[in-house]
């Protein structure tokens, strides 16, 4: 209901004024809160598609906090369980239980090996990474365009197409700094989580650099969440499992 | 001839529902069988054949394969099952790693099982965890080598991602969150005991050996200090750190100081002095990914308690004479108590560079993942090179293949060891 009443302030104050310039920013701010709480757990699936149509697929249960505090803890398939992703704003680690110390990793690799690298999997809000530097309307979107606020960020550019009714994102095309794009997401299946909650429920991402090949990002259990800034250090990373209920 | 008609006939329909079906199932996700439960169980059983080519020159040969029958050749099976449990109760949890090992060549058999962990941990709130039991820690940032892994067995280089055994110890794990530049800050003090019965390969029994480590994360950069009281072994402390310099650039390293380390010395007659020094190791790493997505890791290191070129030569001379002797001889009973000693541990000597590539993806399959190590002494220029391919693409299944070739003069570190060449394979399923 809130979000509702915010939607239709922020829908009103777009209106209101002919003299109003979109925003970009504040289109921004609202996509990050409309996609995500600042601090909640949820289930994900990712899902690779080979061009064989073979799949492999991984579970992950995640905890964010504020803006920049990411966990994510693999339950399965068994080959990876227990391995948990640590990202505090760009720096980003990786425990293994078998190693028992966690690594430091790279935004741009992929923990799983899929068409998804790490700053997917452990994506913090866009207003954390980006500047906006144009907003445009497109019929019944808006046409976001983000450039990194450090060189240290996955993508150095971003276009974002977002639903004007529902302030979510539609499309992302994601680029490299030499120009090159390097994959494009596609979200779909708005769903109500519930506690205020409705995003969509799947992202599909395709690369020109992994051609034939597809990975599907699902969502369950989204819900809003507290957690000590305890948890988000490795020290704790090899016990994340007791936080789950 | 009609049956066959009507069977034709009914494709599209087939094809129309199981594409209807698959279309349905594509995406679903339940999540109810990923619930926490009161006792989990997993790990992995793994079959891998090895072929030793082995270097029947070398000095390490000879002394490992003393009394057996002489081969040019060896061929090893090892089976492995490991298990790791986890049983939860309220604010406390038991966990525990076995690991068993059945290995056969032709020349002997051997089977291995052991608790690799087990210990009981309570968790009163989210920064404070108390431990008891055996348990495996793993300290230092390097890669190949821990030259700050004070209470920790030594990794294998070669397999660096391994489990490995750990020591019944107590332990504890503190964390704040200051908060500003310093963003972590975790205290880990530990406490190994040794008695005759207990850690008895730690080193002297009859000490707590009391250690710690002090971790922080400041203004993005990991570090650590770290620190072992006198007792079963020498007193030592160190530091490591490890940071992001770019996105895909990370740096690490560690220093380490071992005051008073005993180091047997040897002549090649056989006269072995024990040498009291304090010894500093150190490691400088990088590890750099390229937009083709290939990572590079290398790795510097300095091994302070490591023999020199010089010292490990008279150690060659010894086992030379020893074996150019009618045996058994005395000169050979100390060439061999040595080798089992600390001429023989794997990597004795002082500098060596590790370098390692690895491209994942590669040829357009996906989790096909060749890359390549290689470690080189700096000190006599011997080294090993070990080409690798990795597949995980079936479900829970690693399959790798590795060649290690190793190359070196006589009297060099990877010229004296016991084989000159391994081929080895093995498959690992997860449950």
């Amino acid at each position: 209901m809130r979000m509702r009443l915010s939607l239709l302030l922020f829908g009103f104050l777009l209106l209101a004024s002919p003299a109003f310039a979109l925003d970009g920013q504040q289109i921004l701010q609202q996509v990050d809160r409309n996609l995500e709480p600042e601090s909640y757990e949820s289930y994900r699936k990712l899902i690779d598609i080979q061009p064989d149509g073979s799949r492999k697929e991984y579970v992950l249960w995640t905890a964010k906090k504020g803006r920049d505090k990411v966990v994510a803890l693999f339950l399965s398939p068994a080959s990876d369980k227990g391995r948990v992703t640590l990202r505090l704003g760009e720096n980003m680690w990786l425990y293994m239980p078998s190693v028992g110390k966690p690594i430091r990793i790279t935004s741009l690799q992929s923990v799983t090996g899929s068409v998804f690298n790490n700053a997917d999997i452990l994506r913090i809000d866009y207003t954390a990474e980006y500047d906006v530097e144009g907003a445009e309307e497109q019929g019944d979107r808006y046409l976001l365009t983000l450039k990194a606020k450090t060189g240290d960020v996955a993508y150095d550019r971003l276009k974002m197409w977002v639903d004007k009714r529902h302030l979510l994102p539609v499309t992302i095309e994601c680029y490299a700094a030499s120009g090159l794009l390097l994959k494009t997401l596609h979200f779909k299946d708005i769903k109500d989580f519930g506690g205020g909650v409705k995003r969509p429920a799947t992202l599909e991402t395709d690369s020109p650099l992994y051609k034939g090949y597809k990975s599907v990002m699902l969502w369950s259990g989204l819900k809003k969440a507290s957690f000590p800034d305890e948890v988000f250090t490795l020290n704790y990373l090899p016990r994340v499992e007791e936080l789950r209920k | 001839m009609k049956r066959r008609r009507r069977g034709w006939s009914s494709w599209p329909l087939v094809l129309l529902v199981a594409a209807v079906g698959a279309r349905a199932d594509e995406y679903s996700f339940d999540v109810s069988q990923f619930e926490k439960k009161p006792f989990e169980l997993n790990g992995y059983a793994e079959l891998k054949g090895e072929d030793f080519a082995l270097n029947r020159d070398a000095a390490l040969y000879k002394l490992n394969y003393y009394g057996q029958p002489q081969r040019e050749s060896l061929t090893r099976a090892t089976e492995t099952l490991e298990l790791a449990g986890k049983l939860r109760q309220g604010i406390g949890s038991f966990d525990f790693r076995t690991h068993s090992a059945f290995q056969q060549d032709q020349l002997a058999h051997d089977q291995d099982n052991r608790f690799y962990e087990a210990a009981l941990s309570l968790r009163p709130k989210a920064g404070v965890t108390l431990e008891a039991g055996k348990r495996a820690l793993s300290w230092g940032k390097g890669y190949a080598f821990n030259p700050i892994g004070f209470v920790q067995r030594p990794k294998d280089p070669n397999d660096p991602q391994l489990a490995r055994e750990g020591y019944v110890m107590a332990d504890g794990d503190f964390i704040w969150n200051p908060g500003g530049a310093l963003q972590t800050v975790a205290l880990t003090p530990v406490l190994l005991p040794v008695t005759s019965d207990v850690n008895s390969d730690f080193g002297a029994s009859g000490h707590p050996n009391p250690a710690f480590k002090l971790y922080a994360l400041y203004r993005d950069t990991d570090i650590d200090f770290a620190w072992q009281g006198k007792g079963s072994r020498p007193a030592r402390f160190g530091f490591d750190f490890a940071r992001n310099l770019k996105t895909n650039f990370e740096i690490h390293g560690e220093w380490a100081r071992i005051l008073g380390a005993a180091k047997p010395v040897t002549d090649a007659m056989g006269n072995v002095t024990t040498e009291l020094s304090n010894a500093t190791s150190y490691l400088l790493g990088l590890r750099y990914l390229t937009e083709g997505n290939t990572t590079y890791i290398a790795e510097l290191y300095h091994n302070g308690t490591g023999y020199s070129e010089t010292e490990a030569d008279q150690f060659y001379e010894l086992v030379d004479a020893a074996f150019a002797q009618p045996q058994p001889n005395p000169m050979l009973q100390k060439a061999l108590a040595l080798g089992q000693g600390s001429y023989g541990r794997p990597f004795a000597g002082r500098n060596y560079f590790y370098f390692r590539a690895q491209q994942p993806d590669a040829l357009g399959i996906v989790y096909f993942q060749p890359s390549v190590f290689a470690m080189l002494n700096l000190d006599d220029r011997s080294f090993q090179i070990t080409p690798e391919l990795l597949y995980t693409g079936i479900k829970n299944l690693d399959l790798r293949l590795r060649l290690y070739l190793l190359h070196g003069e006589t009297s060099t570190d990877f010229g004296e060891k016991p084989n000159s060449r391994k081929l080895e394979l093995y498959a690992r399923y997860y449950f």
